[in-house]
């Protein structure tokens, strides 16, 4: 016989009695005829299966009968048996692996992976138990180029069981600078090939999957859905809208990184409870205002710095420890060496992430972005390379204009081309004459196209782009002139 | 419905100001009036959680005894618990349902730069799946 204390929630299965006193000679006893006797309390405290529910403990006077007999504990008259539960919490996520679907997947580690992670394992934060859950985790990294490198080295080493990478393009020497994962024998080979060989070979365990395709609105949600967490290493903008919003849809961590030149930015968005890339900037900057590394150029070891972070918060979201960086925009300097940080809020308004949301489902972000769907083919207005070399050769009267900046022009340059940086263009142009024949030409064809909108729109009549820039000039002109 | 009475409530605001940029955590003492759950006294309890407690929080199943027995001690009943979410919203987390028990109201509170900024109440279910929203006053 025992008294049993009843929380105030069950005692209107009780009769409202808020104790009963049940007989019994121990507790497990004590409680299978309480419930036998309020049938109804059964299934408030003891799952189908007649487990105690996770969150009950079971007290005998001040002490928890874990640590007493369990079950058996002995159970006397004067005895008090309460259930107390089990709470705990917080803001922090810890993603529960067992529930990313294929829950059949084995976690446990073997001796040979025990060894592998044992730095891991003698943290008392990871431990086995947070092995096994980098083991069952899923991380999808969209982008095996600059910030894909690290991430996709560190994160296979350090047991994620696995990852998906999401990329199409083959390997070139401008990669080689930054992109560690891939090596000088690798250029002209598909980077998820090369990509594949590197983080297998570090970790035979790692279960890889090659996503060959360029994320789009179409493809985007079939492929995040079976990942735990996204990885965000693009460097375009359509991009980070889609897989933004995809992770928004699908309640799945974006762990999130950007890099320009000398600087850095990473976050996590879409965590639950936090702000999303549409809070940070609900609308895309203007085609062409901010450039992407092949254009304004990047220092080779940022993107190592940002990934790093990157991976650091995807491990972190995956064995729930630490802070996360959720509502802060972790901004980094490699010039000054200085880290700050930004809050940022969840917009009441987001488009993407609010209670107001308009966006249910993924759209067309070309578009956007203000991206057409395809480059314009204006072929008028276009010169080729070899035309251009030709008329230098028969010493016609034109004017050659090189809208490049001046460290480029040393890299490079076409004899007799004139230098005007395409910031300067409009301060320049009444440097020329109007029915002048005029051709402008950059690095890859994109900046002299603007150029040529802005000296027509100002009244010239022949200017022409030519086609390819100096790139195409290097591979059908002049080998010698250097690529970069 | 829950009502929390003015005094539990400024105690379970200062509370949570108080142990900024951390979780605080308390029990909810009151009874039941005609459906709708009255809080008359919150009782501060420690934040037991081992590691960093800006972003968690553990309750002792001991402290949670205690809180029971004082709730009868004043013919009162333990009928909630509450914490704080320092900078992030009021919402129920997944690590907070997976930590929860059906038989209370879990009323969390949103503390941003160190001020109160707005409370709601959850209702876990059993399985520990899903949270219903419920009509808080205070």
């Amino acid at each position: 016989m025992a008294k049993v204390l009843i929380p105030t929630p069950l005692r209107q299965y009780t009769g409202k009695q808020d104790a009963v006193s049940v007989p019994g000679s121990t507790v497990g006893e004590v409680l299978r005829t309480l419930t036998t006797q309020y049938p109804d309390l059964r299934k408030q405290i003891f799952t189908d299966e007649g487990k105690l529910r996770s969150f009950v403990n079971v007290y005998l006077n001040d002490e928890d009968i874990r640590y007493l007999s369990k079950d058996a504990t002995a159970a006397k008259d004067a005895d008090t048996v309460s259930l107390v539960p089990s709470i705990a919490g917080g803001s922090t996520v810890a993603l529960p692996p067992q529930e990313a679907g294929l829950a059949s997947e084995p976690v446990e580690l073997s001796k040979d992976e025990i060894l592998r992670y044992s730095r891991h394992l003698i943290i008392p934060e990871v431990g086995i138990e947070g092995q096994q859950k980098l083991k069952a985790a899923k991380v999808l990294l969209v982008g095996a180029g600059g910030l894909g490198a690290p991430l996709g080295l560190y994160l296979a080493a350090a047991g994620v069981g696995k990852i998906g990478l999401v990329d199409f393009d083959v390997v070139d020497f401008t990669n080689l600078q930054r992109q560690v994962i891939h090596s000088t024998a690798d250029v002209g080979r598909k980077k998820l090939d090369s990509a594949a060989e590197k983080m297998q070979g570090i970790n035979p365990h790692l279960k890889l999957v090659k996503h060959e395709v360029a994320l789009s609105s179409e493809n985007a949600l079939d492929i995040l859905k079976d990942y735990d967490l996204v990885v965000d290493g693009t460097d375009n903008f359509p991009t980070r809208y889609l897989v933004n919003d995809a992770c928004v849809l699908l309640g799945k961590p974006n762990v999130y990184g950007s890099i320009f030149r000398f600087e850095g930015q990473a976050t996590v968005f879409a965590y639950e409870g936090g702000p999303c890339y549409r809070c940070l900037y609900p609308e895309p900057p203007p085609p062409g205002l901010v450039p992407s590394c092949a254009e304004g150029g990047v220092l080779g070891i940022l993107p190592g710095t940002i990934g790093l972070i990157q991976a650091t918060e995807a491990v972190k979201l995956i064995l729930g420890i630490g802070e996360p960086l959720v509502g802060r925009l972790l901004l980094y300097d490699a010039l000054a060496m200085r880290f700050r940080e930004l809050k940022l809020r969840k917009n009441p308004e987001c488009p993407a992430c609010s209670e107001h949301r308009t966006i249910t489902q993924l759209i067309d972000y070309q578009q956007f972005c203000g991206i057409p769907a395809q480059e314009p083919k204006v072929t008028e207005g276009e010169i080729e390379v070899k035309d251009v070399k030709a008329k230098l050769d028969r010493g016609d009267d034109f004017v050659l204009i090189d809208v490049r900046e001046p460290h480029e022009y040393r890299i490079a340059s076409i004899p007799g081309a004139k230098l005007v940086p395409l910031g300067q263009v409009p301060q320049h142009l009444d440097e020329f004459d109007k029915d002048a024949d005029i051709v402008i030409h950059c690095k890859s064809g994109m900046r002299s196209a603007k150029a040529c909108g802005i000296f027509r729109q100002a009244g010239f009549q022949h200017v022409r782009n030519m086609k390819g820039g100096i790139l195409a000039w290097s591979d059908q002109v002049d080998p010698s002139v250097p690529k970069y | 419905m829950i009502r929390i009475e003015g005094e539990p409530w400024q105690a379970m605001v200062a509370h949570a100001r108080q142990t900024y940029p951390n979780e605080c955590c308390g029990a909810m003492l009151g009874n039941l009036d005609n459906g709708s759950k009255i809080v008359r006294v919150a009782m501060p309890l420690e934040n037991a959680f081992a590691g960093a407690q800006a972003a968690r929080y553990e309750l002792r199943p001991e402290d949670l005894l205690a809180a029971d027995r004082a709730a009868r001690a004043r013919s009162l009943d333990l009928i909630g618990i509450y914490h704080s979410h320092p900078d992030c919203d009021a919402y129920f987390s997944t690590t907070d349902l997976k930590n929860s028990c059906p038989w209370y109201s879990f009323v969390v509170l949103s503390i941003r730069k160190g001020e109160f900024d707005h409370a709601n109440s959850w209702l876990p279910n059993a399985e520990q799946t899903e949270a219903a929203k419920e009509e808080l006053s205070c």
